[in-house]
């Protein structure tokens, strides 16, 4: 009985290259070796089979049994995963394991669920971790000097939202144009994770880094809610464990990466790298908060608000919390 | 599997249009899947085939070509190549290698180049003595330039799919661009007495030649204001385009001042037709590739070719006659869609760069737009003309021999297929 | 009906391309507007990119079945044009109608697509996907409608084969 659980993602098929494949390997593997085989997964990445967004609706339809997918893709499903984008939130991105592994993250899932009808929300892995602002212009350190940078964002309203309050400029731009558009100064900066900022060339481009850690996106494990409820108790109990695994390694190579040459490290010598401190990211988050809450009260209903609240209160949490303490 | 190949085979072989073609052996690898959920997957497939901005560098580069056509900007640029080499034997065919290069600064599309010169330069090399299925032949071989030499279409499609930096992409493309057309006219000098190539009855004065060169000033300043739209940050290379198509309108309303409503209406249709004819096969492949990729038959075409040999060389080799083997029979978009994701890893497991492999794979699909059967530029320059496909093909052998020439030594010199780029910065 | 078949045909056509017409001028303009925002106007619209995408999708699906009116979509004529006429001209409509039977396939699971985006959002606009996924649909509903026209009108006649004038 079980089954195999074809997994489609969007990222290269490499598990050292990047945190999702990663946990997909992780996953498999805890599967395969918990039920004894009797529940095996064979995984699709590379976009071999569509879109991000295509994965979701190719899992709700029973076609793929599980994916990993962005905030971004879900969110024309699940508009509410909006939340995720509350800005400056987190102290640290150990932070993150305790409000993602935590009761919010939990209550997310079974929004997710019951918004769906279709899947099972199984965890949130580590896309790489938190987002970094980079630009041609100068060094942003101070609040002031978002000032009239022209900042490419994703198509998404949250994300514009946020760098206007922060007074820069924001413009969409489909991801296939951002290089060439940093090149020749269509735009002047983007803001990605830095192993994204590695990966996709973009030092070559841009001068300055500013590490703002604003945004902390994961990814949503997901899988087909009829092939879940068809698999017997025990081989269900090895499938949680095995997502618990799956977002441990998302993150444990997320970390190591950004400590590689293929993160921080790697870029230190091709560019300028700013570390804000505390009264300084605290005065971007004094602007950008409020900005983001009230454009997430406007846009979606009072659910929204309410996971929004809890977030809140989660991330207090844990920003507060002593690892072994 | 098998029954989808034979399905595609038949249907294309029984004169069905490829893209219909393509999608209907999809349809049946959906349903040979069995379940309803499988054939669901269809339409998702067409719409997000085609939900790529970037794609829109081409229906903005055809439109900008008929602008150009239909106001004249097409034809004064042909007349100054014209007035410069038009006095030695086979010289209008030497210009209209040279004016290729010259619109290839223009535009992305072969299509739109072998349209332009189907309709102005086929009939002028006519009245001046040529045949006419060697005119569409010539035209046909310069037409690849176009893609080649930036700004480029495939090369936007490639990049964005493969995660290629474009501009690094059209880097590369400048010096290949410019060696076909050294060699196709090397072609074109050699075979000069065997086809019995006729000369301009005349050359032209120096005032001619001046009064050509003022005259075509606008249309000269176009490649000058949209690679400066593009250098000067005010455009991305796909939104190049519609800069391409705001200057000819204002070229052709307030200079040239031939621009109408009714024409310009017709332009509009015309290219959404293009458009429609070229996207409905990226549309329909979108099915086609999901199959295959589901059943993972572009896994076991990797391995069957990567097991034959593992030498740089002989896989570079394997993958370029893959590429044209495969372009006889098909549009290169869905060669594109379907074929690069399982070939380029085997391009990074020899230890190519990505550009290299990149203007390899622009290069082969180039080509293969006019290798027949199935050749885009072979098909457009049939229908504009009138000329039988199979006379073109055959006045078009030492061309294409040529050109594979090129490809080949650009594939395996890489220092000469990334100079320009590592000079730029991008490799 | 031959005749009714190819005024029907052209009508529908003439139809559909002016509003393709219209697509394309849309496209074009909201195309320049993104360009002059981000360059001159800075008023940070947030949709010209995505609006982009769907204006292009809805142009050129539509502009399919004007291609099926017209013939013009590419294919191959070599093998067909070696058989003897009355077997081309079965073959060919043998060929139109599996074309249709491809169109009525995705006019079929193009409307249960688009009704899947009845419950999604587009991410600008904070519109539903399904005015944008019903390109698909419709399209192929004016492509089932058209093929089935130009079969009629042509009956498996519109390949004849060239015949070859004498060489220069
Ligand atoms: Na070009
Ligand atoms: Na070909």
């Amino acid at each position: 009985d079980g089954g195999v659980i074809k997994f489609g993602h969007d990222n290269k098929a490499d598990p050292f290259e990047n945190p999702a494949h990663a946990c997909t390997a992780v996953f498999a593997n805890s599967l395969a070796a918990g039920t004894n085989g009797s529940v095996t997964v064979e995984v699709f990445g590379s976009n071999q089979l569509g879109t991000a967004a295509e994965h979701v609706q190719q899992v709700r339809d029973g076609i793929l049994q599980a994916t990993l997918t962005s905030t971004g893709a879900l969110a024309s499903y699940y508009p509410r995963i909006d939340v995720l984008n509350l800005p400056f939130a987190f102290a640290d991105i150990s932070s993150t394991y305790a409000v993602y592994d935590g009761p919010f993250g939990a209550a997310l899932a079974r929004d997710i669920e019951a918004q769906l009808g279709d899947v099972v929300v199984l965890g949130f892995p580590d896309t790489g971790g938190f987002f970094a602002v980079t630009n041609s212009k100068h060094p942003i350190a101070e609040l002031a000097d978002f000032d009239g940078v022209r900042i490419r964002t994703m198509t998404l309203p949250s994300h514009q939202k946020i760098m206007q309050s922060l007074g820069a400029e924001a413009y969409p731009l489909a991801w296939g144009e951002v290089y060439s558009g940093l090149q020749t100064g269509v735009i002047d900066g983007q803001m990605n994770p830095v192993p994204t900022v590695t990966f996709a060339n973009f030092f070559e481009v841009q001068k300055y880094l500013t590490l703002t850690n604003h945004l902390f996106s994961p990814y949503t494990l997901m899988i087909n809610r009829a092939f879940y409820e068809g698999l017997s108790d025990a081989e269900r109990g090895v499938l949680h464990h095995a997502a618990e695994n799956c977002v441990m390694a998302s993150r444990g190579v997320s970390r190591v990466i950004e400590a590689s040459d293929r993160g921080l490290a790697g870029l230190m010598d091709r560019m300028e790298i700013t570390a804000l401190t505390d009264a300084q990211r605290k005065a971007m988050a004094d602007v950008a908060q409020p900005a983001f809450e009230g454009h997430i009260r406007e846009n979606l209903d009072a659910k929204a608000v309410e996971l929004l609240d809890l977030m809140k209160t989660e991330v207090g949490a844990a920003n507060q919390a002593v690892y072994l303490d | 599997m098998i029954l989808v190949l034979c399905a595609f085979v038949l249907l294309i072989a029984f004169g069905m249009p490829i893209g219909f073609a393509i999608g209907l052996a999809g349809v049946i690898g959906l349903i040979d899947m069995g379940g309803a959920q499988f054939l669901a997957v269809g339409p998702s497939k067409i719409f997000n085939g085609l939900n790529i901005f970037p794609f829109l560098a081409m229906p903005f580069f055809i439109l900008a070509g008929e602008v150009m056509n239909d106001t004249g900007i097409t034809a004064r640029l042909v007349k100054l190549a014209q007035v410069l080499v038009g006095r030695f034997r086979g010289g209008l065919a030497h210009t209209n290698m040279l004016a290729s290069v010259f619109f290839a600064g223009l535009t992305g599309s072969a299509t739109a180049d072998a349209a332009a010169f189907g309709r102005t330069l086929v009939p002028a090399m006519v009245a001046e003595g040529y045949r006419r299925d060697y005119a569409c032949a010539v035209t046909a071989a310069g037409s690849i330039i176009g893609p080649t030499i930036p700004p480029s279409g495939l090369m936007v499609v490639y990049g964005s799919l493969m995660g290629v930096s474009i501009a690094g992409l059209f880097a590369a493309g400048v010096l290949p661009g410019l060696v076909i057309c050294v060699v196709c006219m090397g072609v074109i000098a050699i075979g000069g007495n065997r086809e019995n190539l006729p000369k301009a009855r005349r050359g032209a004065t120096l005032g001619e030649v001046w009064r050509t060169f003022l005259s075509s000033l606008t249309a000269l300043a176009m490649p000058v204001i949209i690679l400066g739209g593009i250098l000067g940050g005010i455009v991305t290379p796909t939104e190049a385009a519609s800069l391409a198509v705001a200057y000819a309108l204002f070229i052709g309303t307030f200079v040239y001042r031939t621009l109408t409503l009714r024409g310009f209406y017709g332009m509009l249709v015309r290219t959404a037709r293009i458009t429609g004819v070229i996207f409905v096969i990226i549309a329909f492949a979108g099915i086609l590739g999901w199959w295959m990729s589901f059943e993972r038959i572009p896994q076991m075409i990797a391995e069957a070719v990567l097991g034959l040999s593992d030498n740089r060389y002989m896989v570079i080799a394997i993958i370029i006659g893959l590429l044209l083997a495969v372009g006889m029979v098909m549009d290169i978009t869905a060669i594109l869609i379907i074929l690069a994701p399982v070939l380029v890893p085997l391009t990074e497991q020899v230890g190519l760069e990505p550009i290299h492999a990149g203007i390899i794979f622009v290069l082969a699909l180039n080509i293969s737009l006019m290798t027949p059967p199935v050749g885009a530029c072979l098909f457009v320059l049939s229908s504009v003309t009138g000329e039988r496909l199979e006379r073109i093909s055959i006045k078009l052998f030492p061309f294409l021999i040529a050109e594979i020439c090129v490809l080949f030594a650009f594939a395996f010199w890489e220092d000469a297929a990334l100079w320009l780029p590592r000079l730029l910065g991008f490799a | 009906m031959k005749s009714w078949a190819e005024k029907a045909s052209a009508r529908i056509n003439a139809a559909v391309e002016a509003m393709v017409a219209f697509l394309m001028l849309a496209l074009v303009l909201d195309v320049w507007l993104g360009v002059a925002d981000r360059y001159f106007l800075g008023w940070q619209l947030p949709w010209p990119e995505e609006m982009a995408r769907y204006l292009m999708i809805w142009a050129a699906m539509l502009a399919v079945s004007s291609g099926i009116a017209r013939r013009e979509h590419i294919g191959l004529t070599a093998l067909i044009d070696m058989l003897p006429t009355a077997l081309r001209r079965a073959v060919l409509i043998v060929v139109d109608l599996l074309v249709l039977a491809l169109f009525l396939y995705v006019l079929w699971y193009g409307i249960g697509f688009a009704n899947g985006g009845a419950s999604r959002q587009a991410m600008i606009l904070g519109a539903s996907l399904r005015p944008f996924y019903a390109a698909i649909p419709v399209a192929a509903a004016i492509a089932s409608v058209q093929i089935a026209l130009v079969l009629m009108r042509d009956m498996g006649q519109h390949s004849e084969p060239r015949h070859e004038e004498g060489t220069a």
